[in-house]
Order: structure tokens, then C-alpha cells, then sequence
């Protein structure tokens, strides 16, 4: 899977975990972009990112991810 | 040595002189003996504890970098962690836990009585010990490289300003600081004094006014009534921010005036429309640091159980934050108290966004002011527990403000001082959150207005202020 596949799966899983249907991502995007993407729903969108793509993040990588594109790229480490 | 002793102004000036005549690269040396002898006039044997823990983590920190296996990163940083905080556990529960293990026994006619301890708590042991465990994990997460001179690591872990009581400082943000320190500038100078003078402000004139009154109703919970109460607890989160928040400005101050930035440690708290916002605004330094090394953990582990997994280390993490104020079960309410408040709001964030849009309440000034009040109230409130000596102390607090009414004790020239200069806080405070650059007064383009400003501010504190070496969170 390349990164725009991933990005379009990314943009399905979005609007739904921050309730926001025209919510469009991009690689810059972070969470201070996104009202109501807080500590709290960020756990949310992490268990639904491992769902969809079937695969496990570690902590220190969710430490590491500053913005969508640094979790694209994790994702595409794992797949 | 404390901030509003002699001995530290006379120690401070001096130290900012002698840290701008020593060249840049050997500040950090100058800084280091500057805080050792800071930290050394508090209880000289307390001083190996600072050195203890900078060791440990110095050496476990340059282990963790020179290894590539994760596993092995893993054991070593768990290694330190644990290492480091075991003297907080030993000053700060032995005896409890010692008192209550002794009094099971006892109830099973087993007695093997462990001596006990008669040491005082090391002030500052809580925060240097998480500054220095938050450097391991961010080491171990490869955020940071191992610092490699010793020296750095030493007076990270004891830096003056910060030791006794934070703020919460990243190794992130200080390192880079210590190993290339800005140079010598005035503006450096005069931001840092404003912020220290301001934090002697808040603690010595506020805090300490309004203290004297909460004491007194609180050491004779017999004698006062349900009003006495209601004016107590309404007054406790001001004392509180007055304390700790005069405190941390004169930290962040001190350091500015050197040529360090601090994280600010407190932002207008009172002005919050919900408690995970006031959680946002209070403690800065201790929440995120909470937030990043325990709540994100513990949630991320939870996490297959969705939202209830996020509640549950909501309150584990609070949980755990009221027993690091104090191993006591008025401490766990408190904690306990937090958590839940932040959990309803979790779980009702999406209807409550959804009723502000409906009746376009978002922006409506009196809807604001309420849910301020609202938010105060609920923290005012937690806040009983945290100032009550018992749990059965809490309780009667609580009784008498629903059913012990009449007149209030008042003290009359403490509280009118108190409140008049909290009113002075609460202006400052209004106008910085809601009317940013109007009614310039401290920071006034007129030199004569600014300097007559400050000194009034100074004359305040050395007629209004109380006498005091004691800060409320050199108990935690």
C-alpha cells in the first residue's frame, strides 16, 4: 500500500472518530488543525487506525508522531 | 535556602553576576556549585540524594544510547526509573505504610515493629525525581540523545530556581539551554525581575493574607460554623494559586533573569469554562508531565476498550497524582474527585458541544461567566479533601456547609487586605485573558508609568506582605 492509498483510507476513519464529515487530512496536518482532537479522542483514532490497517503501534512511535504524515509514514513501515 | 529568605537576596544577585562574568561554556559549572549550595542549605545530607539520582540516571541514560536492542533499552530505563524513585517512596509512604502494616498486624496479634522514620520529606525530592525520570523515557524513546557531560545532567536534576517546587521542567527544553546559555541581556534582566516581583506579589501579599484566615477555620473545625466554611473553601483554590503560582513565577523569573526560559506554570486558571480546560491552565508543568509519561501509557494500553479504556486511566492517572500529593485517603478522594470530573466530561464532550451550538451559547458572555463559576465551584469543592487533615475532617467540612449556618468568623484586616489585592490578581488576570493590550499598565509605553507601577507593586509587598518561609507544596 502506498501513501495516497493510505491517505484515503486515513480519510475515511477521520471524519468519523472527530464526527466532522467534510474533515479532509493532509500531511501537515496536526492535532491543534482539528477541534475536538484532544488526548482523549487521539487514543480513539489510534485504536481505529490499527483496526482498519490490521496492524500494532508501539508507544514510542505514537511519540513520534508529530502530524499526519509521521503517522502515514509509520504505517507504511508496517504494512 | 527559600525565595523569601534574606540569605536568597543576597545569594541571587550575587549568583546572576558571577554566572554573566563566567564565559558562556563554563556557566553551567558556575550554576551547578551555585545550586548545590542553594540546595545544601536546605538539609546538607539531602544533597546525595540530588547527586544519587544524577548518577544513576547519567549512567543509565549513556547505557541506553549505546544500546541498539530495544528489549535491553527497555530493562535499563525501567532499571532507572525505579532506582530513582525509591527514596520519594521511602521519605514519602514508609511511615504511613509502615503505620497501617503495624496496625493490621496488630489486629492479628503479630507485632514485628520496623523502626521508624524520622526523616523530614527532602524538599523538592517529588520534583527533581520526575524531572529526571521524564529524561530517562524520552532518552528511551529516542526524543533526546544522552546528555554526555555529567555536569549538564547535575544541574538539570538540581538547578536552583527550580528544585524546590518546579516547575516540571523537559530535559528537551533545558539541556540545549545549559550547553549554549544565551548572552547577558538587560531585557533578560528586567523580564525576569517584573516576574519575580509579581510571584512575591501573589505569594506574600495574596496567598499568605488569605492564609491566615483558611488556617485559622481549618485548625478548629469544632468552633466554626457552615459560613466560616463556605468563606474557607471559596478561598482555598485563591490561596493555592497565590502559593504555588507566586511560586512558580519567581522560579521562572530567576531563570529568565540568568537567560533561561521556564514553561509557565499556571495561565489565568480561573478563567476555564471546564475542568479538563482548568486541567489545561493549572499546574501546567505537572499535568503534562502526568499526561505524557502515565495518562498516554496507561490509555494507550487500555485502548482496544475505547472510551471506557480512556477513563479508566483517567482515573488511574488522577489516582495516582492525589497519592503523590500526600499517602493519605483525603488525597485519593481528591484524586479520585478529579478523574471523575474529567471522565463526565470525556464522555459528554459531543452533547455538550452539540447544546452550546443549538442555543449559540458558546459566546455568550453570561454563559462563560457560569460555566466559570461552575468550574471553580467543582474544584473549590475537591479542594476540601486536599485541605482537610481527615477524611472524617472532610465530612464534617461538608455537614456544616449544608446545615451549620449563622455568621461567619471574620477577620477583618486580614481578609479586606487578602480580598482587596486577590481583586488586583483577579483584574490582571481578566485583562490578560479577555482584553490583551488594553489598559496598559505594567507593561505602559511611559517609562514613569511602568517604573510607578512596579514600585507600587513593591511597596505592597513590603507593607501588605506576610512574613513566610513556607510553601505549601514543599509538603508534596
Amino acid at each position: 500500500m502506498n501513501r495516497s492509498e493510505i491517505t484515503e483510507k486515513l480519510n475515511t476513519i477521520f471524519p468519523t472518530v472527530f464526527n466532522k464529515p467534510g474533515l479532509s487530512i493532509t500531511e501537515s496536518l496536526t492535532a491543534s488543525d482539528v477541534d475536538g482532537w484532544d488526548s482523549l479522542t487521539h487514543m480513539i483514532l489510534i485504536s481505529e487506525v490499527e483496526k482498519s490497517f490490521g496492524i500494532t503501534f508501539k508507544l514510542k512511535e505514537l511519540n513520534k508522531m508529530k502530524n499526519v504524515g509521521d503517522m502515514i509514514e509509520i504505517i507504511a513501515s508496517k504494512l | 535556602m527559600v525565595f523569601t529568605s534574606l540569605h536568597f537576596f543576597v545569594f541571587f544577585p550575587l549568583v546572576c553576576v558571577l554566572s554573566y562574568l563566567t564565559p558562556a561554556r563554563y556557566r553551567y559549572i558556575t550554576l551547578l556549585v551555585a545550586s548545590y549550595y542553594f540546595y545544601l542549605n536546605t538539609k546538607p545530607i539531602f544533597l546525595l540524594l540530588t547527586a544519587g539520582i544524577t548518577l544513576s540516571t547519567y549512567a543509565f541514560t549513556r547505557l541506553m544510547d549505546a544500546t541498539p536492542n530495544d528489549d535491553r533499552k527497555r530493562k535499563l530505563m525501567w532499571c532507572n526509573v525505579v532506582l530513582i524513585l525509591l527514596p520519594l517512596f521511602f521519605f514519602k509512604y514508609f511511615e504511613t505504610i509502615n503505620r497501617e502494616v503495624m496496625q493490621l498486624m496488630a489486629g492479628l496479634n503479630l507485632s514485628y515493629p520496623l523502626p521508624d522514620n524520622h526523616w523530614l520529606l527532602p524538599v523538592g525530592i517529588s520534583f527533581y525525581t520526575f524531572m529526571a525520570i521524564g529524561y530517562t523515557i524520552d532518552v528511551y524513546n529516542e526524543e533526546l540523545e544522552a546528555e554526555k557531560n555529567i555536569g549538564i545532567v547535575a544541574l538539570f536534576v538540581s538547578f536552583f530556581p527550580l528544585v524546590l517546587s518546579g516547575p516540571i521542567e523537559r530535559a528537551g527544553n533545558m539541556l540545549p539551554q545549559f550547553r549554549s546559555p544565551e548572552k547577558l541581556a538587560a531585557s533578560n534582566l528586567s523580564k525576569g525581575l517584573k516576574l519575580m516581583l509579581w510571584g512575591y506579589f501573589m505569594k506574600l501579599v495574596v496567598a499568605d493574607r488569605l492564609g491566615i484566615y483558611i488556617d485559622e477555620v481549618y485548625s478548629d473545625t469544632a468552633s466554626h460554623n457552615g459560613s466560616s466554611y463556605l468563606i474557607a473553601m471559596t478561598l482555598y483554590p485563591f490561596q493555592l494559586y497565590g502559593d504555588l503560582g507566586g511560586y512558580s513565577l519567581i522560579a521562572i523569573g530567576a531563570a529568565k533573569a540568568m537567560g533561561f526560559n521556564v514553561m509557565m506554570n499556571f495561565r489565568r486558571p480561573f478563567f476555564s469554562v471546564s475542568m479538563s480546560e482548568f486541567w489545561r491552565r493549572w499546574h501546567i508543568s505537572l499535568i503534562t508531565w502526568i499526561t505524557d509519561y502515565i495518562y498516554t501509557p496507561l490509555s494507550f494500553s487500555f485502548r482496544k476498550h475505547g472510551k471506557w479504556g480512556i477513563v479508566i486511566a483517567l482515573l488511574l492517572a488522577f489516582l495516582i497524582s492525589g497519592i503523590w500529593h500526600g499517602a493519605s485517603l483525603t488525597f485519593v478522594a481528591w484524586g479520585l474527585l478529579q478523574g471523575i470530573f474529567l471522565s463526565v466530561e470525556a464522555y459528554t464532550v459531543k452533547s455538550r458541544a452539540d447544546f452550546r451550538h443549538r442555543f449559540g451559547l458558546g459566546k455568550q458572555a453570561w454563559f462563560i461567566a457560569l460555566s466559570c463559576i461552575f468550574t471553580f465551584s467543582l474544584f473549590a469543592i475537591s479542594q476540601v479533601f486536599a485541605r482537610s487533615s481527615t477524611l472524617s475532617e472532610s465530612f464534617t467540612v461538608f455537614a456544616k456547609l449544608v446545615s451549620d449556618h449563622g455568621n461567619p468568623y471574620v477577620d477583618f484586616s486580614n481578609l479586606t487586605i487578602g480580598l482587596g489585592f486577590l481583586a488586583l490578581l483577579m483584574l490582571s488576570d481578566f485583562r490578560d485573558e479577555f482584553l490583551p493590550g488594553k489598559f496598559r499598565i505594567f507593561d505602559n509605553r511611559s517609562f514613569a508609568v511602568r517604573f510607578l507601577a512596579y514600585l507600587a507593586i513593591f511597596f505592597c509587598i513590603v507593607i501588605f506582605g506576610v512574613v513566610s518561609d513556607q510553601f505549601i507544596y514543599f509538603n508534596f
